[in-house]
């Protein structure tokens, strides 16, 4: 996240201008980010040996430790970086699940099968 | 939880070392290798100078459209002019009808050429080749239960009515890579890379800014309408007050 830079000009009354390019950026990042955190979970509950749904409950876990996380880097400037907290929670979340069970069958049938 | 219990088939070391990593480990290397060679084959497009005024204009009128609010109604409306005037507005304009056609055009047929070299020939030789080379194997086991409507999906080239539909065939996962390491993809090679297929079907269908429509008669209609009825709020209204407030 860093190096990304979200200008938002506020002022008194409650129009905020947002930088096109900046949100996109920013959104770039996050995308990176949830793909690494997709990539890295999967990795690790195929390693533990999740199976059925301990494996589901522990994809939800971790997208709510990287929301979490990113929520801490941003701290209370949130709103110079993105536009809500809920969309950053619940976006790609479906799309990055099919990283997650990759990487997830990949390691429990490198470890786990044979 | 122990192991015996969720294996209920013995599957010979010897497959995850010669047939399941080479899988991934291939799908994975001919993802790269088609990056670079689209990027080498990949010929910067001959624009002709009309078609780039025509795609940028546009550009221009959808920017006013969005920003429309940050400048005065006057200066908005003396933009819009220039756009939609009846007579003499760029997106109003008469012109002559020139359908380029697509066959006649040996630019256009060398890059859907190129395009056919780098997508769907490496997807079929390279899927073929793996059917071949490495059919008939059971590769791993999904660690989830799955219902037996997947098993024509997972188990491909196997045809056992009674093995459980979480074990995966060799094909399947191949194809269960070629759609996993999408994002992967993204993350190694950058935003844009020629590496997924699906995301260059999406930019032909929603049309990069630099794409211009064969026909631009079309395009200038739909934007002429847009900004016809964008209906001018100026936000910045008292922007002075507010300056000297603070």
């Amino acid at each position: 996240m860093s190096g990304s830079k979200a200008k938002s000009e506020k002022s008194s009354t409650p129009t905020v201008a947002y930088s096109e390019i900046a949100v996109r950026n920013n959104a770039t990042v996050v995308e990176y980010c949830r793909t690494s955190m997709a990539a890295l979970s999967g990795c690790t509950a195929g390693l533990l040996g999740l199976t059925g749904l301990h494996g589901a409950a522990f994809y939800i876990f971790t997208v709510f430790v990287l929301w979490f996380m990113i929520n801490l880097k941003a701290g209370s400037q949130f709103n110079k970086f993105f536009m809500s907290r809920k969309a950053l929670l619940t976006n790609g979340f479906f799309g990055q699940l099919f990283t997650y069970i990759l990487c997830w069958t990949f390691l429990y049938g490198m470890v786990h099968v044979y | 939880m122990s192991i015996s219990v969720m294996t209920d088939l013995v599957v010979d070391p010897n497959i995850r070392g010669w047939v399941f990593l080479p899988i991934i480990v291939i799908t994975f290397l001919v993802g790269i290798f088609r990056h670079y060679v689209s990027i080498l084959l990949s010929s910067q497009k001959k624009v002709e100078i009309q078609q780039l005024q025509d795609s940028q204009i546009i550009l221009r009128s959808r920017i006013l459209r969005e920003n429309a609010k940050y400048i005065p109604r006057s200066s908005f409306n003396m933009r819009r002019q220039f756009f939609n005037n009846q007579e003499t507005g760029y997106l109003t304009q008469k012109r002559e009808h020139t359908a380029p056609t697509m066959m006649t055009d040996p630019n256009m047929m060398t890059d859907m050429l190129k395009g056919n070299i780098t997508n769907v020939i490496p997807m079929f030789i390279i899927g073929g080749w793996i059917n071949w080379m490495f059919s008939g194997f059971i590769t791993t086991k999904v660690p989830f239960p799955l219902t037996l409507r997947f098993k024509p999906m997972l188990q491909r080239g196997i045809e056992l009515s009674h093995l459980d539909a979480s074990w995966v065939s060799s094909a399947s996962w191949y194809f269960l890579n070629v759609f996993g390491l999408r994002s992967i993809y993204a993350l190694v090679l950058g935003e844009n890379n020629a590496a997924d297929q699906s995301k260059q079907m999406q930019d032909q269908m929603s049309g990069a800014a630099m794409a211009m429509p064969p026909d631009p008669k079309v395009a200038f209609k739909a934007e002429w309408e847009a900004l016809e009825i964008v209906d001018h709020q100026w936000i910045l209204q008292d922007i002075d007050n507010s300056l000297v407030d603070q």
